[in-house]
């Protein structure tokens, strides 16, 4: 009996806790992760209108960590929404290490920062955490960098209104030029340093300055000018209205959730903006002044958040480093690689088909209905995952005959998986799906043909048909050593029996059956009367013999 | 120019792909140096197949009206063929990539909305048409060919 004076009590929170917990890390009969996101809904009581209202929040952590810091966010998303998109995350030790981090930086207003190779699941992720708070198919506001992003797009810029393609054209082509962008910002610079002037003043300011430089270089001077903000004012001030659309209020908005990809290729000047996000205690910033709106300043609402990805230097040409200002201002995560446990386990997501719906008719040019045979695609996931590792690894090191890198995207196996549903080659002899030629039709389509360099092309072609028939490709199968291609053969083969072939089968087996009975019958009697014919035997046994004689005829 | 080839191109951009996400692919059809196929030429074999619309993106045009003329084809239900003869500007690339990555187009301060996002339609796709050459030495994005699902490789 324990010491009642070491007994504790748990605390209704603490219970919470653990409930949710387990719930983040609970897992399916084979080991498959479950968890990761929970979603709970709290019915509070409005203290002045009394009146019931449901708060709805999702828990995200990581289920592959012994204890994981679990982190609680509110959301619009109902229940359904949040069980649809768990099933589209495959539940890779990547996802929900990217996962936990947005959650945990997005709950403390702190950007971050993920550097990681394609693969990885960035974007997507930003996708899935974005609909995970506001509901399916909300998406955030994407920005890509690129070396020829301006400054003008990301803050704020002011346009002419024009009406007739010649004037677009001259105007296009005078705020294109260096001169403009420089009087355009002497402009705006000389109008926000008078701080006697109200903003509307200001703004009237360089309203009539605009129409001036218009004029001197020859357009026309009665042209309105309209000011446009760029995506990070408009990020912070956005409100999301509840038939989905998105209003802007420079002032009182919510905020936003803002996607700045590739910023390793941002210019410094962009990245100077960027710094302008970075506020108090490593959080975002609580507002921005956008000298070009005469020192207008852009209020961050609450849910605005800013998360910056790019890719690994070595994947660029010029080797882009992400700027050590705004690395040092943002929650910077580096990732490695998908790792071949997570590899071959999107591979299985995939040729299991589990992220689908599975059609309920045969598709046009499917042969084996192979999505409803997970034994099959479990294989062919072997095959893949262990093909495309080896092929990503050459093509890191770069192609002979082409500047730009290639990398392998999780979106190569989902070609290959999609199109071994309907395009699927038969096998003369038996008739039935001949899926290693099948398989290597597609991987060579997906994967190969893209490549420049034809070296690394023929070795790769050479690698897989070692891997799907070659001695080195064998692995241990139903107690037997066998090639992949016998593998498949056999689990075809098992998979192409229709229920009235099962029928026949079964059938033939039961006579098969029936016809060994009946021969060991007859051996039996047969044995039995040659006994009674022995001159030696006694009466009494012959009694017994023919008594089990009449016995074995009746069967 | 191998018509089988064009039209198995064709084919595979009119797929929906269950597995993956966004369902459709961007098309990319890349003119080697040694090839004396005619641009005009791939375009009317593609417009025999399918609705498509031609938009030359070069020296002419800004991205911003680039971008209308999408927007235009996609109201009609049609195909784009984007013919790249200049380096692909920040706003172009943007939508580009936008399509890319979710299919759809999302535009700040555009027709009246502060959020502008637009669906590619289901019966519309975007080719994209370069010279080889060019696009190892003019195209400035270093992950141009990661843009694209099935390529096209004319010889």
């Amino acid at each position: 009996m324990p010491n009642p004076e070491t007994i504790r009590f748990k605390s209704p929170d603490e219970l919470k806790e653990e409930e949710i917990e387990t719930k983040i890390k609970e897992r399916g009969p084979e080991g498959e992760i479950l968890g990761g996101i929970v979603f709970e809904e709290e019915k509070t009581i409005d203290p002045d209108t009394k009146e019931e209202k449901i708060k709805r929040y999702i828990y995200i952590g990581n289920p592959y960590e012994e204890r994981p810091i679990i982190t609680r966010l509110e959301t619009d998303a109902i229940r359904e929404d949040i069980e649809a998109i768990k099933k589209e995350i495959i539940p890779m030790k990547e996802s929900f290490e990217i996962l936990d981090a947005m959650a945990r930086t997005y709950n403390h207003r702190q950007p971050l920062l993920i550097e990681g190779p394609t693969a990885i699941g960035k974007t997507y992720l930003a996708e899935k955490f974005t609909e995970l708070l506001y509901g399916k198919g909300v998406k955030p506001l994407d920005f890509y960098c690129s070396g020829q992003t301006d400054v003008s797009e990301l803050m704020a810029k002011w346009v002419p209104k024009v009406e007739t393609e010649e004037e677009k054209k001259k105007w296009n082509d005078f705020l294109n030029s260096a001169e403009a962008q420089e009087k355009i910002s002497q402009i705006a610079e000389e109008v926000e340093q008078k701080n006697n002037l109200s903003q509307e003043q200001k703004l009237a300011l360089i309203h009539t300055k605009l129409q001036e430089l218009a004029k001197s270089v020859g357009l026309s001077e009665k042209t309105q000018w309209r000011f446009q903000y760029g995506a990070v004012p408009k990020a912070m001030g956005l409100i999301k209205n509840p038939d989905g659309s998105f209003s802007f209020d420079e002032r009182k908005g919510m905020g936003f959730i803002l996607h700045i990809e590739e910023v390793g290729l941002a210019e410094p000047q962009v990245i100077d903006v960027l710094l302008k996000l970075r506020g108090k205690r490593g959080q975002l910033a609580e507002e921005i002044q956008l000298w070009e709106n005469g020192g207008r300043k852009v209020k961050a609402g609450p849910k605005f958040w800013v998360f910056f990805s790019t890719n690994p230097p070595e994947e660029y040409l010029a080797r882009n480093e992400v700027d050590p200002a705004l690395a040092r201002g943002v929650v910077f995560k580096r990732m490695k690689e998908l790792s071949e446990e997570s590899l071959h386990l999107a591979a299985d997501y995939y040729f299991t088909y589990k992220l689908v719906k599975k059609p309920k008719e045969k598709p046009e040019g499917c042969i084996l209905d192979i999505y409803n045979h997970p034994e099959i695609g479990r294989e062919i996931a072997k095959v893949v995952s262990a093909f495309h590792n080896d092929l990503n690894k050459e093509l890191k090191k770069g192609e002979e005959g082409r500047k730009q890198r290639i990398p392998l995207t999780l979106d190569d196996m989902a070609h290959v998986a999609d199109a071994l549903i309907d395009n699927q080659i038969r096998n003369k002899e038996t008739g039935r799906l001949d899926l290693t030629e099948t398989l290597k039709k597609h991987i060579c389509f997906y994967y190969l043909d893209r490549l420049a360099d034809e070296k690394i092309k023929e070795t790769m072609e050479a690698n897989l048909n070692e891997l799907l028939e070659g001695i080195t490709g064998e692995i241990e199968f139903e107690g037997k050593t066998r090639t992949r291609k016998e593998i498949f053969d056999i689990l075809v083969e098992r998979a192409s029996i229709t229920e009235e072939e099962k029928k026949k089968l079964e059938e033939e087996k039961k006579k098969e059956e029936e016809r060994k009975l009946t021969q060991i019958k007859f051996d039996t009697l047969d044995k039995i009367e040659n006994l009674l014919n022995l001159s030696d035997i006694s009466e009494e046994n012959k009694e017994h013999l023919s008594l089990l004689k009449d016995r074995i005829e009746k069967l | 120019m191998d018509k089988n080839d064009l039209n198995i191109f064709i084919h595979l951009l009119q797929k929906v792909f269950t597995q993956k996400q966004p369902p459709f692919d961007l098309g990319l059809i890349v003119k080697e140096s040694e090839s004396q196929i005619e641009v005009k030429e791939v375009f009317e074999e593609i417009k025999k197949i399918v609705d498509i619309e031609r938009i030359i993106y070069d020296e002419t045009i800004f991205d911003e009206d680039t971008i209308d003329k999408i927007i235009d084809a996609f109201q009609k239900n049609k195909w784009i063929f984007l013919e790249i003869e200049k380096d692909i500007g920040s706003p172009l690339l943007n939508q580009l990539k936008h399509l890319a990555n979710s299919n759809s187009l999302q535009l700040i301060d555009y027709q009246g909305k502060d959020i502008f996002e637009m669906k590619m339609p289901e019966n519309s796709r975007v080719i994209v048409f370069a010279e080889r050459d060019f696009i190892e030495n003019k195209i400035s994005y270093p992950h141009f060919y990661r843009l694209f699902g099935p390529t096209l490789s004319l010889k």
